[in-house]
């Protein structure tokens, strides 16, 4: 109950929602395919309200329904996050080219112990080494990675993420 | 442990939900040739068994000043892994917890708004853990890529909205 709470009050730093809005982002946070019936009778709302709520926070870019596919369930074994360090070439540079990387899901410029963090899957152990070796330190300007390999998952619940509106 | 791979069908269901994860079931069951029922069973099929996650994501832009930090965490020697890797999962801010090989033993990535809540989160939410040695942080500064199409899927007591639903 703690983490919705505190996601509600994240929720209340987004500009022009209302709490009807929040509590319906919360339930399709739950359950993204709830039928616009049921999401109706839980807010105490008619079912074309509801419709145009949802139709609202999607165009205004404030939230979006998604499918998320697991990673292993799609074929990919393996999960890792590469530190990199830059040198001699803008770590922008860097990172937009670690972006085109197919398996590469998650890039972000850093300050701190790295430049770039970035998040990627492999297939196997010969994927992965064809990823990093062929590929992630042949692009110029990557000068030194620190990769760790999943071992263990406890937790993947990411409810903020970046999207373009 | 191993996660049963998704059949063509399920893809087909899956590629339908990737672009639109609210279409209803008929409209997908009319458009590859099967029953409403197939489409309805299929899909909770690929939930129940955590192949597939349909949530409402919202958008980190619409945060003021929003960063991922990326923290790891080295445990000191014969502590276990998996105690501290636990209780950093049970944190409700933190949204990613990854028990680690290569040079750290527990990957846990948070968002935080400043550099000063940072500070804070790390010294009262990480430091504070029995178990926990040395901790390292890269802060966000930039987004430039999330695909938050796919991602590891883990069930654990961590979506208590879902378990109440």
């Amino acid at each position: 109950m703690g983490g919705a709470s505190r996601r509600e009050a994240r929720l209340g730093q987004m500009a022009g929602l209302d709490d009807t809005d929040r509590r319906l982002i919360e339930l399709l946070r739950g359950d993204g395919r709830m039928a616009f019936r049921a999401l109706a009778d839980a807010l105490g709302l008619t079912e074309s309200a509801v419709r145009a709520r949802v139709r609202q926070l999607e165009s205004s870019g404030a939230m979006k329904v998604v499918a998320v596919a697991d990673a292993e369930a799609v074929g990919y074994e393996l999960l890792l996050v590469v530190g990199v360090e830059v040198d001699g070439r803008p770590a922008l540079e860097v990172a937009e080219a670690l972006a085109r990387i197919e398996e590469v899901f998650s890039v972000s410029l850093v300050v701190g112990t790295h430049d770039i963090e970035l998040l990627m899957v492999a297939r196997d152990h010969e994927h992965l080494a064809e990823l990093v070796t062929d590929r992630l330190v042949n692009i110029p300007g990557v000068r030194r990675i620190l990769t760790g390999l999943a071992v263990d998952v406890l937790k993947n619940q990411p409810d903020w993420v970046p999207f373009d509106d | 442990m191993t996660k049963r791979r998704l059949d063509e069908v399920d893809r087909r269901i899956l590629d339908h939900l990737v672009r639109d994860a609210r279409t209803s079931n008929r409209r997908i069951a009319e458009v590859l040739g099967v029953t409403e029922g197939t489409v309805r069973a299929r899909i909770r099929r690929m939930e129940d068994e955590g192949q597939i996650r349909i949530t409402a994501v919202t958008n980190i832009r619409k945060l003021a000043n929003p960063a991922l930090a990326f923290i790891r965490v080295e445990v000191e020697r014969g502590s276990h892994s998996r105690a501290v890797a636990e209780a950093l999962a049970r944190d409700p801010q933190i949204g990613f917890v990854g028990i680690m090989v290569g040079g750290f033993d527990i990957l846990a990535i948070t968002m935080v708004q400043s550099a000063e809540q940072l500070s804070a989160f790390l010294h009262a939410n990480v430091h504070a853990i029995p178990g926990v040695r040395h901790v390292e942080c890269s802060l966000g500064a930039r987004f430039v890529k999330h695909d938050y199409r796919i991602s590891r899927i883990v069930a654990c007591g961590t979506t208590p909205e879902r378990q109440n639903a």
